[in-house]
């Protein structure tokens, strides 16, 4: 198995290493946000974070830099930085280790972050069942405010910085940026229209950033080791660093893994997942979270990169990598995705709300031998009229399993739907879709 | 905010399916369209409300952006192009939308109310969705009661919010919650109960499905059956358009229009579900005279014979003043004008009044003593385009909810700073409380009003002193108010206001930042003892820091009743003749004794007060009571009683047998608002178009109708053809009458009025209007009480208004909780009030809003409660003044056994 | 409200410079306490943070870990979406139904036990997975489950819970 340097979770991987101040210090941490008081100019931050090359780890993919970039520089009132740590995308488990695991990394990041965009007050955003990791944040808050990192003046700055985390309570669309935004203020987390932007009109309709845990994970060690260094990592210049890829499904050894980008798929799930966990071989997988469509044994030494997945056509979002074996039906897994969209689709576009809803349907009565003819090319449709009329990515996302399964295993449907012995609605009764 | 000027300069150029159109930048492409007649499908999209891009209707093709964007929240762009029509792929979207509402949308449409009038179904039509390909099972929603006047059917839903969004952004009511998530999201109340809220109707009127009906009229119309007639409402002083819809002369259901009307669509709960008061069964319905202890019905012929004679004979007995009149201010200003021609020029007396009296007329009276007119000199538009808004005692949510959303607009849309001093406190409840929105709000005592207006005036005057301009040519006034002030302690302000000096400060410095001032002054202000005087203050202010000629700056007194600025302006009080001059106006006398071919009395007139005095001395025999209820509305301790009982004869033209009408000698019918033409004059003086919708019940006449048969019978025919006739007279004497469009033009203050004022005039009562009260504070296990009007009610029809009697049907002594925890009262607790007067039992309610030390009780309910009152009457404008007084409070034994 | 709630609920309200912020925090205040979000909390909230208690409704109803109504002492919540799915969490649900004899939506007559199906829980490399109020049970196996249980109702904890969570354990040469 090939080894490669870890960055976010190399403190992790230490013995003994608790996550404690005691121990991040120890292994060198605050030094990023030391210097950066110290040594650079707010803009020298947002220029070395672009140079870097840097892309948001939350699903999107943006430069990190550019969107700080976009935060007016002289606007008067508060400005914010929101921590997504809702990760709430099927297939995604990373932002929880390196939370529950190491939280001063991600809160140095925070704070060098809040600096570079001049904002004095930071939320966390945690979906509200990592209970222990909400807990273990506000525990690394108050050490760090005991130590001057947070609080007024950090470290004799004259930079007020207060962090505090705020619990979500069930909803995967809040991890949508806007959606956040909305929660964090208390009401119903539905998304915005953009534009406007969450970097001029974000939380209050103050200008804003919203970063995901491992992108902010990633902040103080472009400042300690140069964004020079973290530029050459990876596939760059457009995918650089590492990532903690979630490996999960039907290998050896799920769990997260700290890779380079770049590296092919069947590198992650061969080496280091230990392949297949029994002799069934490899029938499909999804590269990057629920929201990602499903790819091939064909696909296997695609890069695990932001262009070689786009070029494949699928995406590296989340990171989250889950491996099906053959014998998994794909009518099935899309249903069973499917299930997970139409719950928690916000409800607020049409095309979205309402073709979630059918399409879930459709998937039951073709997976219980209820198909007609017909549902395929209906469900393609749907697809394409929910895609791209939407406020938010949601969207898009929800349609990728459906389409992608059709695409590659269209048979399996089409038998599904042959074996129906009766069709439509007149046979069992649907189970109840309940929230 | 951005100025009107700011983006008619800033205009970009648009091409939509190929049209071109210059728009204002920030214009958005669902108006533009509709600006060069592109009419762009949508749901969750209204003029009204923030866009939110939810039904995803709207979409259309913009060159040069990647995906269809909804034009719903795109605002255009120079050079911009859009495709509407005329893309495949817009239709194709369109078509899909549709599909995807309809998957869900139950097939009801022909037992829907909203059958023929609906977007949903006008979409489907237009873009041909065949027979829908959804074979799935519906969403079905569990069907729950949802309140007495509102009925909601989830199933219909398409979830655009525009009810949701209306509730909060328009009204600030929040009362409707969006429950659940994804397709399961259904509009309900809160929690397991029924709606409580303003009931302003607004959600079920936009919502453009059948989601949100009307219980008045379920089930009982197809729209295209029912005729459309525009007219104004007839409840307050807001004049709000509406239309009447009818089948078959009934009246079905009450509508309004987004842009149209100086409510611009909105309507409150009396406007939209407080029109089933023309079918009331009670109404009268045919002439009645009094025989014995009972009334037989008559002809009108007769009738109007024994009206008429009776009258001839008294005044040919005892003289013209033995007879005198009292007219409602909810009358046409054809009915009231009619109406003191017929007491000045047929029976030749000045004993007459109206409604105006009891309120509007203090804040007339102080607009046209300083102003030179008895007009507002701002509109509605001023409101909304306002920098800084100060209500005073208005209760504006209450009195004159549309005008409330003005205010509401300019604050929460357009960024004005709102000053409140109300007898409220900031607190949510199940109808909006203005003073949430205020920058500043002093929560005061409904009789401490008079005093925060002073500390306010004393806190501008020492932190900014007197406006520049005026301080040269009006020195002496402006010192000599200057001194008044400063001779008030603030110690003594504080504590009787409450608030601290730096508070009145704070406020004083964004009032005096303001370059569109506009100062709204209620009923908590002008029915009060010394409400006129405090109306002049509120102008002296305004003069003071230099705001009042300024074009958007005025005083703005609300009108309780729909026509009580009408009753004024045509003449319907004793000291004033038509266009509000004063009696003894030499130049109009002669106009209108020419016009009337009759002469004017000489003798001063008389108020209601004074006419009550002399009905009680015997003096006045005769009375002809219009619409108006004194044994029903006075407080025994004015004596009403005895003064009615005196009369020789009493004549009331009536829709219901009120109080007095049950000891009238003679009942004559007379036709509602609904179901006459004319016209009303709004409280910010705009003169608009009433309608009739429906025929007169029974035999009933308008008012004016009746007053010309009368001057038949009494051998001085004053004859009309219809309402356009007496139009046409009033107009000819005054120019100001004229329907003018759908805007007022408001009057400029007269410079010479405001001059005189300055250099003197305001002398002659300045010191009674700067001076703190001696009086002893209320002991403190007193409670002020105080009579108000509810949203629920106005005038004098809504208790007969099916539809409000279901939202408000008793009244209760409402405070506020901890004042109820203060005295040992939970709500729902019967307690005895006592004072001077009396004592009554009353039951208690919670209002977290209304400030401790204070008791609030409905006035439409206030039968028994009205004993307590003393009255007074204002030396100014000789009003009655009655609706506060002090009452101690002590808790009802409950009976064993019985039940609270 | 006792008064050590008072002063939490006072130093919510001071992180957030607008007052709605703290609805939800407030809601999981109230539900730790009480074990569901009751009408006279809504209210409550509603009073507090200057919100109409239809806002708070709808808020409330919006996310799914909200109770509207008291639900057993342990909530157990076996993730049943695809990547626990591949791994057995169907099994899971029978497990419990075995042990407890309950279904999904149902709860014990002694009101110990609650048990949903719910979606991702963020576990997915250590499925199939179960959390039990605040804690996570992960790579459950029938003995597992049937341990955690016992554990529950004896300890009402159980020291089978994970966390801080990593996985793999680094392997080291
Ligand atoms: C439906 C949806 C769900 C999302 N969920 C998450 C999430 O759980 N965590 C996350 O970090 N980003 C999530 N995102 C992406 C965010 O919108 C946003 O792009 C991200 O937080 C930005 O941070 P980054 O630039 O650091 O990646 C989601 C996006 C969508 C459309
Ligand atoms: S796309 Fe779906 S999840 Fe996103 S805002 Fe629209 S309805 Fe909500
Ligand atoms: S009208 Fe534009 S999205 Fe609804």
């Amino acid at each position: 198995m090939p080894v490669y340097e870890p960055i976010l979770l190399k403190n992790m991987e230490q013995p003994g290493y608790t996550g404690s101040l005691k121990d991040y210090e120890q292994a060198g941490g605050y030094q990023a946000l030391r210097k950066v008081l110290k040594e650079y100019a707010p803009e020298a931050v947002i220029e070395a974070v672009k140079k870097s090359g840097l892309r948001g780890r939350g699903g999107a993919g943006f430069p990190t830099g550019v969107k700080w970039g976009f935060i007016p520089k002289d606007h008067p009132g508060p400005k914010y930085l929101c921590c997504n740590a809702d990760e709430s995308e099927p297939g995604t488990f990373k932002d929880r280790q390196l939370m529950e695991r190491d939280p001063h990394q991600m809160l140095e990041g925070m704070l060098i972050t809040c600096y570079a965009i001049g904002a004095e007050t930071a939320y966390i955003y945690i979906r509200g069942e990592f209970r222990l990791g909400a807990k273990i944040l506000w525990r690394a808050i108050d050490e760090a405010k005991a130590a001057g990192y947070v609080g007024d003046n950090v470290l004799g700055s004259g930079r007020t910085i207060n962090v505090y985390v705020h619990q979500g309570a069930g909803a995967y669309i809040c991890g949508e940026e806007t959606a956040l935004l909305e929660s964090l203020e208390g009401k119903r987390g539905l998304p915005r229209f953009k534009p406007p932007f969450p970097a001029t009109h974000g939380l209050y309709q103050k200008p804003t950033v919203v970063n995901n845990v491992e992108t902010m994970a990633n902040i103080p060690h472009i400042i300690n080791r140069g964004w020079e260094w973290f530029a050459s990592i990876g596939s760059p210049p457009k995918s650089t660093g590492t990532r903690v890829f979630c490996l999960s499904g039907h290998v050896k050894r799920p769990g997260n893994y700290e890779v380079p980008m770049g590296i092919p798929f069947r590198e992650l799930i061969y080496e280091f997942g230990g392949g297949m966990r029994s002799e069934k071989p490899l029938k499909a997988f999804i590269p990057g979270g629920a929201s990602a469509p499903f790819l091939t044994p064909e696909h296997l030494d695609v890069k695990m990169d932001f262009e070689a997945l786009a070029l494949a056509g699928s995406m590296l979002g989340s990171g989250g990598v889950t491996v099906m074996e053959e014998g998994t039906s794909m009518v099935w897994a899309a249903l069973r995705l499917m299930e997970f969209f139409y719950h928690e689709s916000c409800g607020k576009c049409t095309p979205c709300r309402e073709g979630s809803s059918w399409l879930v349907q459709i998937l039951q009565r073709i997976w219980h031998k209820r198909g007609q003819s017909g549902d395929i090319e209906l469900m393609e449709e749907l697809c394409r009229n929910i895609a791209g009329r939407t406020v938010c990515a949601f969207g898009e996302a929800e349609v990728g399993p459906v389409l992608s399964t059709i695409k590659h295993w269209r048979h399996e449907y089409e038998s599904l739907i042959q074996e129906s012995a009766v069709s439509g609605r007149g046979g069992r009764e649907l189970p109840v879709l309940a929230l | 905010m951005a100025t009107t000027d700011e983006t008619q300069t800033d205009l970009v150029t648009v091409t939509i399916d190929g049209k071109s159109i210059k728009v204002p930048k920030g214009t958005l492409v669902i108006e533009a369209a509709r600006q060069v007649g592109v009419m762009i499908p949508h749901f969750c999209y209204h003029p009204k409300l923030d866009p939110d891009a939810n039904c995803r209707m709207c979409l259309v093709e913009i060159e040069k952006m990647p995906r269809l964007q909804t034009s719903c929240s795109t605002p255009v762009a120079e050079g911009m192009v859009v495709k509407s029509g005329s893309s495949e792929q817009v239709e194709t979207a369109r078509k899909s939308v549709l599909d995807f509402i309809l998957a869900n949308h139950p097939l009801d449409c022909p037992v829907c109310d909203q059958g023929g009038r609906c977007d949903l179904q006008d979409f489907s039509h237009e873009y041909t969705a065949t027979v829908s390909r959804f074979s799935e099972l519906k969403r079905v929603f569990q069907k729950e009661y949802f309140s007495p006047l509102i009925e909601t059917q989830m199933n219909r839903c398409v979830q655009c919010l525009r009810c949701v969004r209306y509730c909060d952004q328009v009204m600030d009511v929040k009362a409707l919650a969006p429950v659940g998530r994804g397709t399961l999201t259904e509009i309900k109340a809160f929690g397991a109960h029924e709606l409580d809220c303003e009931f302003c109707g607004g959600c079920v009127q936009i919502c453009p499905v059948g989601a949100i009906t009307s219980r008045m009229s379920m089930y009982e119309f197809r729209p295209w059956m029912l005729k459309r007639t525009d007219s104004i409402c007839g409840y307050c002083g807001d004049g709000c358009q509406l239309t009447y819809q009818t089948k078959n002369n009934d009246l079905i259901e009450v509508s309004s229009t987004y842009g149209s009307g100086r409510n611009n669509g909105d309507l409150c709960a009396r406007g939209y579900f407080g029109y089933q008061v023309s079918e009331h069964p009670d109404r009268l319905k045919t002439p009645m005279i009094r025989e014995g202890e009972s009334f037989r019905t008559v002809t009108w012929e007769e009738a109007l014979e024994h009206v008429g004679q009776s009258l001839l004979a008294i005044k040919q007995k005892h003289g013209p003043d033995a007879i005198a009149g009292l007219i409602t201010g909810r009358c046409t200003n054809e009915d009231l004008y009619v109406f003191q021609k017929f007491m000045r020029g047929i029976i030749g007396t000045n004993q007459l009044d109206s409604s105006v009296r009891s309120g509007h007329l203090a804040g007339i009276k102080a607009l046209q003593r300083v102003q030179g007119t008895p007009r507002w000199t701002v509109a509605f538009e001023d409101i909304l385009e306002a920098d800084v808004l100060m209500l005073v005692g208005t209760n504006v949510t209450e009195t004159n909810p549309i005008t409330g959303l003005k205010v509401k607009e300019a604050v929460k849309r357009r960024g004005a700073r709102l000053i409140t001093i109300e007898a409220l406190e900031p607190a949510i409840g199940t109808i909006s409380n203005i003073s949430n929105l205020a920058s500043y709000h002093f929560s005061v005592r409904a009789d401490r009003i008079h005093e925060a207006v002073l500390g306010f005036m004393k806190s501008v005057m020492e932190t900014h002193g007197v406006d520049q301009e005026i301080r040269g040519g009006a020195a002496g006034f402006g010192n000599d108010i200057f001194s008044r002030l400063s001779g008030m302690p603030w110690s003594k302000l504080e504590q009787m206001t409450g608030y601290e000096t730096s508070r009145f400060a704070e406020a004083a410095a964004v009032f005096c930042q303001g370059k569109k001032v506009v100062v709204l002054v209620g009923q908590g202000v002008l029915r009060s003892p010394g409400g006129y005087g405090t109306t002049m203050n509120l102008l002296d202010l305004l003069l003071l820091t230099g705001k009042m000629p300024r074009p958007g700056c005025g005083v703005a007194p609300l009108a309780e009743l729909n026509n009580d600025q009408g009753a004024f302006e045509m003449g319907a009080v004793g000291e004033a003749l038509p266009g509000g001059v004063p009696i003894d106006h030499a130049e109009t006398r002669q106009a209108l004794t020419r016009a009337w071919e009759r002469s004017i009395p000489a003798t001063p007139g008389a108020s209601f007060p004074e006419i009550l005095g002399r009905m009680k001395a015997g003096t006045i025999k005769a009375l002809l009571m219009v619409g108006e209820n004194p044994l029903g509305s006075l407080p025994p301790s004015s004596g009403v009683e005895q003064a009615m009982q005196k009369l020789e004869f009493l004549v009331c033209q009536e829709a219901f047998r009120t109080e007095t009408a049950g000891i009238a000698h003679v009942l004559l019918p007379v036709a509602t608002a609904a179901e006459k033409d004319g016209t009303f004059i709004n409280t910010e003086g705009h003169l608009q178009t009433v309608r009739k919708a429906v025929e007169p019940a029974g035999e009933s006449r308008p008012d004016w109708e009746v007053f010309s048969a009368l001057s038949v019978m009494m051998d001085d025919p004053m004859e009309y053809l219809d309402v356009r006739d007496i139009g046409k007279e009033i107009r000819n004497l005054l120019p100001g009458t004229r329907v003018l469009g759908p805007a007022p033009m408001p009057p400029k203050p007269d410079s010479q009025t405001v001059q005189a004022y300055m250099a003197g005039e305001y002398q002659r009562d300045v010191a009674v209007r700067y001076r703190l009260p001696e009086g002893p504070e209320p002991a403190s296990d007193e409670l002020v009480l105080v009579l108000t009007q509810s949203l629920f009610h106005s005038g004098k029809f809504s208790l007969k208004a099916n539809g409000l009697i279901k939202v408000e049907s008793a009244g209760r002594l409402y405070v506020n909780p901890q004042e109820a925890g203060r005295r040992g009262l939970g709500e729902g607790d019967r307690v005895a009030l006592h004072n001077s007067q009396g004592s009554v039992e009353v039951t208690i309610g919670f209002r977290e809003r209304i400030p401790s030390g204070m008791g609030v009780f409905p006035e439409h309910f206030d039968g028994e409660i009205c004993r307590l009152f003393p009255y007074t009457v204002d030396p100014e404008t000789k009003s009655l003044v009655w609706k506060s007084t002090v009452v101690r409070v002590e808790p009802v034994p409950v009976l064993p056994g019985s039940r609270k | 409200m006792s008064e050590k709630l008072q002063k939490e609920v006072k130093e919510i309200l001071a992180r957030y410079p607008v007052k709605r912020s703290a609805l939800l925090p407030l809601l999981n205040l109230v539900q730790e306490q009480e074990g569901y979000v009751s009408e006279s909390a809504m209210r409550e909230i509603a009073g507090v943070l200057d919100l109409t208690p239809a806002q708070v409704f709808e808020t409330v109803t919006f996310y799914t870990m909200f109770h509207l109504k008291p639900i057993g002492t342990y909530h157990l919540q076996v993730c049943r979406s695809l990547m626990c799915a591949l791994v057995g969490s169907d099994d899971v649900v029978d497990w419990i139904k075995k042990v407890l004899d309950i279904g999904p939506g149902q709860t014990t007559p002694d009101k110990a036990f609650t048990l949903s199906v719910v979606e991702c829980l963020g576990s997915c490399g250590t499925g199939p997975m179960m959390q039990v109020n605040d804690d996570y049970y992960e790579q459950l196996t029938e003995a597992k489950v049937k341990r955690i249980l016992d554990d529950l109702r004896r300890d009402g904890t159980s020291s089978m819970k994970s966390g801080p969570f990593m996985h793999p354990q680094p392997v080291r040469p």
